[in-house]
C-alpha cells in the first residue's frame, strides 16, 4: 500500500479573462497554497506544473521558472500536458511521488492564459488536443466533437436539448456562490435553448468558457502533516484511465472508458462506492459530458444521467451534488489548471472556506478530469481529516 | 475489397492515396485477421505487425455527426458543414470526415449512407452524402 498522503493547502485565482502574463498567474496561486499550508518555499521539494497553450504567452518548459521565482531553483520541477486533463493528471504524479515516499512536500500548481488569443484562434488551439488527423484536421472543433457525442447519446437513451440545458442552468447557480467564478451569470434553460449554435446539437451555453488562472496545492506524507497541525484533507483513491484517443475508435461513444476505468481504481483504492461520494466535481467542459460522467463514475445507471438531472439529483440538495463550484461550465476551464481547481474546491469545502456553497455534512469527496475528448482521464477520491 | 500493394510512404500517406481513389485503406492481420484502419501500426487484436493491404469501398452509414456553426481556423470559409463519424460498410471500424452542403439535421438523419470522395490538404476527407 502507498504511504498516505494529504492536502495541505490550496490557492487559486480568479478564473476568467486575467491581465497578468502566464507565469504571474501562475505564482499567484502557488503564493497562496503556501501561504495556505503555512509552510515556505524551501519546504518544498518538488515542483509539478500542468499546462497546455503557454507558448501563446511565450513561456513553455514552465517549472524551472516557477522554481526560480519561489527562491527555490534548486528543486527540481516537472511540466506536464495532457490537454484538459492535465491538471488532475500532473496531481497524480505529484500524489503518487509523495505515495512513494520520494518527498515528503511537493508543490502541484496548474495554469494556463488563453483568452489573448481570441475566439477563433482558441478554437483552432484546443482543437490541436483532438486526434488530429482524423478530427480537428477534418473540421471538427471541441463544442464539434462533444455535439456529435451528445448527438448520439439523445438518439440513443431519448434525452434531449432540455436536458442538456437542465445542467448548465444548475451549474450557473452553482457558479452565482463561487466568489471566483469566469462566468457568475443565473441563466434559465430558454437562454441556453435560445443561445447562438456553436456546433449543433451544442449552443453557447452548452459549453464551457475559455478563461486564464491558475490553482494550487500543497500535498504532503503523513509526519510532515502531523507536524503542521493544521486542517487537512487526505487522498485516498486515485485512479487513471485512457481511450482511443478518437470519438471515431470508441466501440460505443455515448460512454467515456478512461473515466470508468479511472473512477473503479479510485473506489477501489479508497474502499468504496459511488453512494458514499458526498459531492463531486465532475468534467462539464459540455453539458452532455456532465450527463456522461455522471453514469460512468456509477452515480447513476447508463443512460439515467438526463433524468437524474432532470429530477434534481445532482443539485446541490439533491441525491450527489455535482460541482458545487459553478464546474467548467460557469468557474470556467483554464485548461492546465481545471483539475487542480477541482481539488482546491474540495479543499475548501472541507477545511470551512467554501462560504455560502458548503455542501453540508459532506465527508467523502471526488474529482474527476479529462484530456481531450476522455482520451485521457483521472479519478481521485478525498476525505476531510477532522 | 481489392488488395493492393504500397511501398515507401508512411501509413498516414498511404491512407491518404487511398481516399483520393474514393477507398478506405485498412491492415488485415496476417496472423488473426483482424481488420483495422491502416494508420494503427500493430493489430489491435494480436499486436502483431505483418499485413496484408486490404482497400475498401469509401462507404458507409453514419453514427452520429456534428454542423459546425463556429469553424475552426481553415473551416471558415467552407460554407455550411458536418463533420461526421460513419462505419465503414463491411468493418466493424469506423472513420470520420468532412461532409459539405449540410445545414440542418433534416439533410442527414443518422442512418444516412456516405461515400469518401476525396482527400486534400485543407479539409479532409472529403465525404458526399449517397
Amino acid at each position: 500500500m502507498p504511504n498516505k498522503v494529504f492536502v495541505l493547502g490550496a490557492g487559486s485565482t480568479r478564473y476568467g479573462r486575467l491581465n497578468e502574463g502566464i507565469i504571474e498567474i501562475a505564482m499567484n496561486a502557488s503564493t497562496d497554497a503556501i501561504e495556505s499550508a503555512g509552510i515556505r518555499p524551501k519546504d518544498i521539494e518538488a515542483g509539478y506544473i500542468s499546462n497546455v497553450f503557454g507558448v501563446s504567452d511565450r513561456q513553455v518548459h514552465m517549472a524551472p521558472v516557477i522554481m526560480s521565482n519561489l527562491g527555490i531553483p534548486e528543486v527540481p520541477g516537472l511540466s506536464i500536458e495532457s490537454a484538459c486533463g492535465s491538471g488532475s493528471i500532473m496531481f497524480r504524479e505529484a500524489f503518487a511521488n509523495v505515495a512513494a515516499g520520494f518527498y515528503d512536500c511537493v508543490l502541484a500548481t496548474g495554469v494556463e492564459k488563453i483568452t489573448h488569443t481570441g475566439t477563433i484562434q482558441s478554437t483552432t488551439l484546443f482543437s490541436y488536443c483532438s486526434d488530429f488527423f482524423y478530427e480537428g484536421g477534418n473540421g471538427a472543433s471541441f463544442p464539434g466533437l462533444f455535439a456529435s457525442i451528445a448527438r448520439a447519446y439523445m438518439a440513443r437513451y431519448k434525452a434531449n436539448e432540455e436536458d442538456l440545458a437542465r445542467v448548465a442552468v444548475k451549474n450557473h447557480e452553482n457558479g452565482m456562490l463561487n466568489p471566483k467564478s469566469h462566468v457568475r451569470k443565473k441563466i434559465t434553460v430558454d437562454d441556453v435553448l435560445q443561445s447562438p449554435v456553436v456546433a449543433s446539437p451544442l449552443k453557447l451555453y452548452d459549453c464551457c468558457p475559455f478563461s486564464d488562472g491558475a490553482s494550487a496545492v500543497i500535498l504532503c506524507s503523513a509526519d510532515f502533516a502531523k507536524k503542521s497541525g493544521r486542517p487537512l484533507v487526505e487522498v485516498v483513491g486515485s485512479g487513471r484511465g485512457a481511450s482511443p484517443a478518437a470519438v471515431q475508435g470508441r466501440e460505443d461513444i455515448t460512454t467515456i472508458p478512461s473515466s470508468v476505468a479511472a473512477a473503479n481504481q479510485a473506489y477501489k483504492m479508497a474502499g468504496v462506492t459511488p453512494k458514499d461520494i458526498d459531492f463531486a466535481e465532475v468534467h462539464d467542459c459540455f453539458t452532455i459530458a456532465e450527463i456522461i460522467d455522471i453514469e460512468d463514475l456509477g452515480f447513476f445507471k447508463k443512460g439515467e444521467g438526463a433524468y437524474a438531472v432532470r429530477e434534481g439529483a445532482t443539485s446541490r440538495s439533491g441525491e450527489i451534488p455535482i460541482n458545487p463550484s459553478g464546474g467548467l461550465k460557469s468557474k470556467g476551464h483554464p485548461i492546465g489548471a481545471t483539475g487542480i481547481g477541482q481539488v482546491v474546491e474540495v479543499f475548501e469545502q472541507f477545511t470551512g472556506k467554501a462560504d455560502g456553497r458548503v455542501i453540508k455534512d459532506a465527508e467523502l469527496a471526488l474529482t474527476h478530469n479529462f484530456g481531450a475528448t476522455g482520451a485521457s482521464s483521472a479519478v481521485h477520491i478525498f476525505k476531510k481529516v477532522n | 475489397m481489392s488488395k493492393t500493394e504500397v511501398h515507401d510512404s508512411s501509413p498516414r500517406e498511404k491512407f491518404i492515396a487511398s481516399a483520393r481513389k474514393q477507398k478506405i485503406l485498412s491492415n488485415k492481420c496476417i496472423v488473426c485477421g483482424h481488420l483495422m484502419l491502416t494508420t494503427v501500426y500493430y493489430c489491435e487484436n494480436c499486436y502483431n505487425r505483418k499485413f496484408q493491404s486490404v482497400e475498401l469501398e469509401g462507404r458507409g452509414r453514419v453514427i452520429t455527426y456534428t454542423i459546425q456553426a463556429v469553424a475552426p481556423e481553415g473551416f471558415d470559409d467552407a460554407g455550411s458543414y458536418a463533420w461526421v463519424v460513419f462505419l465503414v460498410d463491411g468493418t466493424n471500424f469506423k472513420v470520420s470526415g468532412f461532409l459539405p452542403g449540410i445545414a440542418s439535421s433534416s439533410d442527414l438523419p443518422l442512418g444516412s449512407s456516405v461515400r469518401v470522395v476525396d482527400y486534400n490538404q485543407k479539409h479532409g476527407l472529403i465525404l458526399k452524402k449517397i
